[in-house]
């Protein structure tokens, strides 16, 4: 039987040896998609067997060594403790659907090899689970984040004909390597002060041996930890795609990969930020440091960071007209979201009392659901988003319309993807937001602040779902524009094949099952916490016990907030059929006619209404905020558009 | 039993909203004409009017008639699904499977229908509405919201019971839901969509925006769910800020809140009937200075006031 660690050891040599198969089955684009495929699943099949054990409490105390460098100072120790185990878990959920995806999808990349795709996807893959189980902070850290941001690099450039994506992808090399910098210049700040204070040489860069040395080191040298801190924040914020790094990089990369790559970008790759973000700020520091880690002031800071993050964020993609880029605007504003829930939990575990540490579980337990939410509705957006450029071959909102009738599956998946994403009631993102909300307005009674924040979250989920209703209603609902008519006169289908629709089905099914049945993520990541010893993780989880009350729901101990979700749709269901019973009543037949345009004016390419016509006058007071495109960003049609001047709405 | 209570509550706050919306739009029709100087149908008409809808063709002209269909069965089930968990009288029949949070986000599902109402039906005149709409709910929306948190923040509490009576009050002077009142009662025209906010619709200018290529049963529904709105905000708002006299025992009690209802009513008809049309950036430029002073009450509320 391996332990949990050596099965993701092998699971990254899996992927890596995969990564060398299909480098040299490449000429066959069919058998290098399968053999990706095979590994992917391969690979997350012993990942999942890891995961699986951590849950049922075979988490090992110790990190186990593989690689053993003493003159060098470190060592290749990997530990899947349960904060791993629930980013392992999502680095699966999204990378076997975006494997299975991309088999069919790259066919459309007809000028490009596959040579440049699958393997650097596999090592991409490798790299994640690496850096989600290392331990150490310094040179394997450093291995892994170059074995993910090279691949990354190549896979945001794979179109490299086309400039812009060469420059995206160089724009993405530079922040990653400015953040590697910054993560580790700031873990040898602590370690070589650490290991000063106790003399102990070896692994001084070991996430033990710094955990053990922070008490001495924060006493010693509370200027230098404080900068080492502020460090950490910046690098995985930059990786994150937090305000104000978040806009310099991401909106650029996520549209110039490939779909199923930006699936695994936005999904998993930024989610790898919010990951050492918690590791670094609640699992490093532990509650004997109380006193000297100024843990109130980091969680305000991420707080403040958070709000605004999660709200420039959605500002700036209400005013994109481009697919893949409005989604990439989303992340940064999600990420947000994420950062919100852990960054109350960090000022609500500062302030303490039994209050505190409930409120704190439950906002870290609602950014680590919304970590899991957002990499399936995201990833399944980013597939829909895909589909729609595999259909139509533009990521132009603009010149797409009325695919519901011809891509029925897709557009039922995008639409549950885009309520998910919007917080609608029984839908996955909701049941994360509940948590994030609950502990800001319940945890203002003991820090002010997070009410507002709270409120401001509120508000940002009406700007989503603003966004997503363009998006949905824009590509999927409206009318057919002339570009889908042309290529479904063409192509005489549009919808994509089974294997594109496989996993889309999947990543919503898993969306719907998270909505109405939240329990299940909440035990989960409950269990998780349990399986975390370190640092904050034990306090954190006894606070855990907002979980499954009645009716598969999630009810906060003292009873202060509800919510069950089969009662909710149990009404919703019985309110349906109420309206369903009354209008059947009458008895009246149904007919297809034209549209009404006051009957002097037909419909037309030249007065349909377009991506770019909604939402007009807040897109205008909110201008400041910015995230309007430069001109290089700009399909050749939407210039045309844009030049139709404003249609306000 | 508590189970039996629950489901029996239910029944009756959808039965009695179903049932007495369309009076206090009829009241509300005819309140206006009198405004006006004009007779007015009468009080019964909205009723007719449904009825004769229910059986009328339905036409349907978007491309995607499912959505259509969808949009109209989910804009009646969501208000019949708020209605359980808006105290009418006694408490929330089903405060126990969702809270504040649920409740404004199921209402915030209430105006989604219509939105993917004028996006499914599509005509220009649709989508011009739609986007209205949702510009609208983008404002209004956190401003509801804002009412609930400072009675849950009051309460330290989420939960329908504990902020749904009075809670937006307490603390030590109560500014803070003072304040909400008068910022809620500003832009209670627009919860209700009626005039002067009822810029979405604008039947004499974009001619009821969504729902400009409905009829039919379809349209009975929408309209019905929005005479029923009229009632569920209402009820809302007369158990957010005006909880007095809820104690009594069980007719006077709630002969007392249909009451403070209809009074709620008369009022919204008596803004609409004397108010002209705004533009929807004049609107939207409005409630983003009553959030403004929402926030400021909730940093309010936060302190304790």
């Amino acid at each position: 039987m391996l332990t949990p660690e050596q099965a993701v050891v092998g699971a990254i040599f899996l992927c890596l040896g995969g990564a060398v198969l299909t480098a040299a089955v490449a000429s066959s684009r069919r058998l290098a998609g399968w053999a990706a495929f095979l590994v992917t699943a391969l690979s997350g099949a012993l990942v999942l067997a890891a995961v699986a054990r951590v849950f049922a409490g075979g988490a090992s105390e110790e990190p186990a060594q593989f690689l053993q460098m003493p003159a060098l100072g470190f060592a290749l120790r990997l530990h899947v403790d349960g904060l791993s185990a629930v980013f392992l878990v999502l680095s699966v959920l999204v990378a076997v659907p975006a494997a299975l995806y991309g088999i069919r999808y790259m066919d459309h990349y007809s000028g490009y090899g596959v040579g440049r795709y699958y393997p650097y996807f596999l090592v991409f893959l490798a790299a994640m689970y690496g850096l989600l189980t290392t331990t150490d902070m310094m040179w394997f850290f450093f291995i892994f984040w170059q074995m993910m941001t090279m691949p990354g690099y190549a896979l945001i450039r794979y179109e490299h004909r086309i400039r812009q994506n060469v420059r995206a992808a160089n724009k993405y090399l530079l922040m990653m390597q400015i953040a590697c910098v910054a993560t580790m210049v700031g873990a040898e700040l602590l370690a070589l002060t650490g290991a000063a204070a106790t003399g102990a040489g070896g692994l001084k860069y070991d996430f033990e041996s710094v955990r053990s040395n922070l008490p001495a080191m924060l006493q010693t040298r509370p200027t230098a930890s404080a900068i080492a801190f502020g460090l950490f924040l910046i690098g995985f914020g930059i990786k994150m795609g937090m305000w104000p790094f978040g806009q310099f990089w991401l909106p650029d990369a996520h549209p110039a990969a490939p779909s199923p790559v930006s699936a695994m970008l936005s999904g998993v790759m930024i989610k790898t930020g919010a990951y050492g973000l918690m590791r670094y700020f609640l699992w490093l520091p532990s509650p004997a440091v109380r006193a000297e880690f100024p843990m109130a002031s980091w969680g305000a800071l991420v707080v403040a960071l958070g709000t605004i993050t999660l709200f420039t964020g959605t500002m700036q993609a209400l005013r994109q007209e481009q697919s893949k880029r409005l989604l990439a605007f989303h992340s940064i504003g999600q990420i947000g979201y994420i950062m919100l829930g852990a960054g109350a939990c960090m000022v609500l575990l500062a302030k303490g009392g039994s209050i505190g540490a409930t409120l704190a579980a439950v906002g870290l337990c609602g950014a680590l659901f919304h970590v899991l939410n957002h990499g399936l509705f995201k990833a399944l957006l980013f597939l829909n988003a895909g589909s729609l450029l595999w259909a139509t071959g533009t990521q132009d909102l603009n010149r797409m319309g009325g695919l519901v009738r011809l891509m029925p599956l897709t557009a039922a998946t995008a639409c549950i993807a885009s309520f998910s994403i919007a917080g609608v009631p029984l839908f996955n993102g909701f049941a994360s937001k509940w948590h994030i909300y609950v502990a800001c307005i319940t945890g203002s009674s003991a820090v002010k602040y997070l009410a507002v924040c709270g409120l401001i979250a509120i508000l940002t989920s009406a700007l989503t779902l603003a966004s997503f209703m363009k998006f949905f209603g824009a590509s999927f609902l409206s009318r057919s524009s002339k570009l889908v008519k042309e290529r479904f006169a063409s192509r005489g289908r549009l919808e994509v094949g089974g294997l594109m629709q496989v996993p889309q089905v999947f990543l919503a099914a898993a969306c719907v099952l998270l909505g109405i049945w939240p329990a299940l993520g909440v035990v989960l990541i409950g269990t998780a916490l349990r399986q975390s010893h370190q640092g904050w993780g034990e306090a954190l989880a006894a606070g855990t016990t907002a979980s499954g009350g009645a009716w598969w729901g999630v009810t906060l101990d003292n009873g202060a907030a509800v919510f069950a979700p089969a009662g909710v749709a149990l009404v919703l269901v019985g309110g349906l059929l109420v309206a369903l019973w009354v209008s059947r009543a009458g008895g009246a037949s149904r007919r297809i006619a034209e549209p009404w345009l006051c009957g002097y004016a037909r419909e037309g390419e030249h007065n349909r209404y377009r991506a770019h016509g909604y939402y007009g006058e807040i897109k205008r007071l909110f201008r400041w905020v910015g995230g309007g495109w430069r001109g290089s960003m700009v399909e050749e049609s939407a210039v045309a558009s844009r030049g139709n001047g404003r249609k306000s709405g | 039993m508590s189970w039996f209570w629950a489901i029996i509550g239910c029944i009756c706050n959808a039965a009695l909203v179903l049932v007495l919306a369309p009076l206090f739009e009829g009241i509300l029709r005819k309140v206006t004409a009198r405004v006006q100087s004009r007779k007015g149908p009468p009080l019964l008409q909205p009723y007719y009017d449904l009825f004769k809808l229910l059986g009328k063709e339905d036409i349907e002209s978007g491309e995607a008639p499912w959505a259509q269909r969808f949009a109209a069965w989910l804009s009646m089930g969501v208000v019949l699904a708020a209605v359980c968990f808006v105290p009418m009288g006694f408490n929330a029949p089903l405060g126990g499977a969702g809270d504040a949070l649920v409740l404004i986000y199921l209402l915030m599902l209430g105006g989604l229908c219509t939105l993917m109402a004028g996006l499914a039906a599509g005509s220009t005149y649709s989508l011009l509405g739609m986007s209205r709409e949702m510009m609208l709910m983008i404002t209004l929306e956190p401003l509801f919201a804002v009412a609930m948190i400072v009675g849950a923040v009051h309460a330290n509490s989420l939960r329908l019971d504990a902020v749904l009576g009075g809670a937006v009050y307490e603390g030590r002077f109560g500014v803070s839901g003072l304040l909400m009142l008068v910022v809620s009662a500003a832009s209670f025209q627009a919860l209700v969509q009626r005039v002067p906010f009822d810029i979405p619709e604008a039947e004499t200018e974009i001619m009821e925006g969504p729902l400009s290529e409905y009829s039919g049963p379809k349209l009975a529904l929408f309209k019905w769910a929005r005479m029923a709105k009229l009632v569920v905000y209402a009820a809302l708002f007369v158990a957010l800020f005006v909880p007095w006299g809820s104690g009594l025992p069980f007719p006077l009690g709630w002969v007392l809140f249909w009451c403070k209802v209809l009074v709620l009513v008369l009022l919204v008809t008596l803004v609409a009937a004397t108010h002209a049309r705004y533009r929807v950036d004049q609107a939207v430029r409005y409630f983003g200075g009553m959030l403004v002073i929402a926030v400021f009450a909730l940093i309010l509320a936060t302190y304790g006031y």
